[in-house]
């Protein structure tokens, strides 16, 4: 009996192309995309060599220490500048284009020109202060100790690097893998779809299906489970075959541990199915008004997860934390987060644990409502 | 003007549908007009900008507390817990850029002249870590200086002179051409239109073609005393009706939501912009509307087309942190030409016909695109019937 309803049910629902889509295809393009949207992202914090140019005036030709000191500052691969050394029309002409952040004309004080305020005018602001400032220490020095001169040319000259940088945990900070978690995410919530068709389908006074199913001679409640196993493994390949394309095509890093990540992913599969199932259940109207109120629920949930903007997530976690563990879809998605970046699994577990109650909550309450509806006339 | 009426009810009757695509633009505006404005930069001073830190302090001596003092200057600090968690979490969403850890015992190995030195967490490779170790080895070299050239000198000392040296600056000048007005916001905005218009046009549009497909009620049509031409321009009248209305109710919220920054010649050339594009977008629903057979399908197909021309052509994620290989594949879809049109049209400061051209060549590329969609649907239509 088994095997007969599961395996017709099966090829059913494998026949509802449009759940199929929303479920599988529409998941993967949406990663596609994002992929393809925010591969560069990062490029824009990160650091590469301020274009600038230096006036070629007379004090500047005639100032070895900073002619020696923007060398120093322009050679090598991790340097700061790429310089030019132009006349003062030219250096005017490159800013206005854009070649150039600022140009620098040697005066005292030394004098910046820049054509707006930003980091990488900070950054050549903070280059010439440095400069002055060494100067004037220099200075200083001399009137009070003119004994020592020869020895402030092998201090000025050995500038220490005063600053380590220690690792914070074995994975980079790469935020652009919180949209994939929150994808994935929302992605398992996306079940609910399947969820919500198996109870309509059970429930005689919503479809036509569920009417001739419910006058088969087989126990409901066996039908139900029978056909929300297949609805089940449906959803749960699915979000294998999206996991393995983050993974194995578009090159997602979600950490070391795999095997946490296929359980996140069960038991996302099933709250995500028990949640359509849920809504199905309490929602007794038209299938368009459960749609409605599935995908708004997905969406304001994904929301808060930080799908659209990452910092409604961080917000959220520090200020109210309670509404993140409230949030099945940000639970979801911090578990993959607390995997990839944490060394430690206590978030993880405390994820997943709450997570499973959410999970039974659901199951429960759809048994509830379902269970010994009668018919009266069908 | 039955056909013109009949296409009217349809929109009207398919409202809520599109309906969503105008509240979820509305609601992104409001938030984004709030959040971009706190960035913008205006003004003609020069203002240093300022990088976000956790600071960690396991000692407080008079060097570090003068340190602490000085790197306020370039850094704000945030306040977090020093828990390692919390300070992950504050790495990860960009809230600081580096976590510095001063150690214990800091202060007495740098006045004896042993190396030591600053913790620091932060985010690989980026700029403003770059200027923040700057200041960090600005401030501890030049202390340095004194401790290794004097010999001896008291932490009280050092400070004090290091706050001397620090106090003389470079001079910045800030130099733009003509006062521009204020468009980073409006471009954003105008972007974003391609995204809500192309979504309810599509939409829309399709729907309608759906109807008017439908194999029954084409022969019942075709049968009626209203000769075709008269039924055909009053479709067009309809669907042209349409693809403006929505564009003005877009327009619109833009300009209630900017009406401070829309008075300028820019706008009117975003406008323009949006106009050509809402035209193309219409162009792509008639022909997903001669394609697909199903409400369903119409959904999905207008999803994907507006969500995937949106995603690769710049219009959530700027065109200059896109791939060049993504903005390639891109310069296939019209939205591309849009946010590029549009980008240009921010810059504009002069309005010559020589300043105009690379946007009125763009503009004639959307347009071009618009009425391909609309030939290759007749073709189909004129296939399908033959």
């Amino acid at each position: 009996m088994f095997l007969h309803i599961f395996t017709y049910r099966l090829k059913c629902l494998l026949r509802n192309r449009e759940n199929i889509f929303w479920t599988l295809l529409f998941p993967l393009i949406l990663a596609t995309l994002f992929y393809f949207a925010f591969s560069n992202l990062n490029s824009a914090e990160a650091f590469s060599a301020i274009d600038i140019a230096v006036v070629d005036n007379e004090q500047y030709r005639k100032d070895e220490n900073f002619k020696a000191a923007l060398e120093k500052a322009s050679t090598g691969n991790d340097r700061l500048f790429n310089v030019s050394v132009v006349s003062g029309e030219k250096a005017d002409e490159m800013l206005m284009n854009s070649e150039i952040d600022g140009y620098i004309i040697v005066d005292w004080p030394i004098r910046l020109v820049v054509s707006k305020s930003g980091m990488k005018q900070t950054i050549i602001k903070t280059f010439i202060d440095n400069y002055m400032h060494t100067f004037s220490a220099v200075s200083t020095l001399m009137s009070e100790t003119p004994d020592k001169i020869q020895n402030l040319a092998y201090i000025l000259n050995n500038r220490i690097n005063y600053v380590r940088e220690v690792s914070g945990t074995t994975s980079e900070p790469n935020n652009i893998l919180l949209y994939f978690f929150s994808l994935i995410a929302m992605t398992c919530f996306y079940g609910g779809f399947w969820g919500m068709r198996e109870v309509s389908d059970i429930q005689a006074d919503i479809s036509a299906v569920a009417a001739r199913v419910n006058t088969a001679p087989v126990h409901k409640l066996k039908t139900f489970l029978y056909n929300s196993f297949a609805s089940v493994i449906i959803h749960l390949s699915e979000m294998f075959i999206m996991l393995a394309y983050l993974v194995f095509v578009l090159d997602i890093d979600f950490g070391q541990k795999s095997f946490y990540v296929l359980l996140t992913v069960f038991i996302g599969s099933l709250a995500g199915f028990y949640f359509g199932a849920f809504i199905s259940a309490i929602v007794r109207k038209q299938e368009g008004l459960k749609v409605g109120i599935m995908v708004s629920v997905t969406m304001i949930c994904t929301f808060f997860a930080g799908m659209m903007n990452q910092d409604i997530k961080y917000i959220i976690s520090r200020k109210a934390p309670l509404l993140a563990y409230l949030n099945p879809i940000s639970l979801l998605t911090d578990a993959f987060y607390a995997l990839y970046y944490y060394d430690t699994l206590t978030r993880f577990f405390s994820n997943i644990a709450v997570l499973a109650v959410f999970t039974a909550a659901f199951c429960t309450g759809t048994y509830l409502i379902i269970r010994r509806q009668k018919y009266a006339s069908l | 003007m039955q056909v013109f009426k009949l296409c009217l009810r349809i929109f009207y009757k398919n409202k809520l549908l599109m309906l969503i695509y105008v509240i979820v633009f509305l609601t992104i505006s409001i938030i984004m007009s709030y959040s971009i404005t706190n960035e913008l930069q205006t003004g003609t001073s020069f203002s240093p900008a300022k990088t976000t830190v956790a600071f960690i302090n396991e000692e407080s001596t008079p060097l570090i507390d003068g340190f602490k003092e000085e790197l306020a200057r370039v850094a704000d600090f945030a306040d977090i817990p020093d828990e390692p968690e919390a300070l992950q979490d504050a790495l990860y969403f960009r809230q600081v850029s580096c976590i510095l850890r001063i150690p214990k015992g800091f202060t007495d190995k740098f006045m004896n002249g042993e190396n030591v030195q600053i913790e620091k967490i932060s985010i690989p490779n980026s700029i403003k870590n770059v200027h923040v170790e700057l200041c960090i080895d600005k401030y501890f070299n030049t202390a340095r200086f004194y401790v290794q050239g004097t010999g001896s000198i008291s932490q009280h000392e050092l400070v004090q002179h290091i706050k001397n040296d620090l106090a003389e600056n470079a001079y910045v000048e800030i130099k733009t051409r003509e006062k521009s007005a204020n468009t980073n916001l409006l471009n954003f905005f105008y972007n974003y239109l391609a995204y809500s218009l192309s979504s309810v046009i599509i939409l829309g549009m399709s729907t309608l073609m759906l109807v008017f497909n439908n194999p029954d009620l084409k022969m019942r049509n075709s049968c009626s005393p209203l000769s075709s031409t008269s039924a055909n321009l009053q479709f067009i009248l309809a669907v042209l009706l349409f693809t403006f209305t929505s564009w003005l109710i877009m327009v619109t919220l833009c300009f209630t939501i900017n009406y401070k920054d829309s008075f300028s010649v820019n706008t009117v050339f975003f406008m323009l912009s949006s106009l050509v594009f809402a035209f193309c977008c219409s162009g792509i629903g008639f022909l997903v509307g001669n394609l697909v057979k199903s409400q369903d399908a119409i959904v999905a197909v207008a999803n994907v087309a507006s969500l995937g021309m949106s995603f690769i052509s710049g219009v959530f994620v700027p065109q200059e942190l896109l791939g060049n290989q993504v903005l390639k594949i891109a310069s296939f879809t019209p939205a591309y030409w849009y946010v590029k049109a549009n980008n240009s049209i921010a810059r504009l400061t002069q309005f010559t016909f020589d300043t105009l051209k690379p946007v009125l060549g763009d503009l004639i590329i959307i347009f071009g695109f618009g009425a391909a969609f609309f030939s290759v649907s007749l073709a189909i239509r004129k296939m399908k019937e033959s």
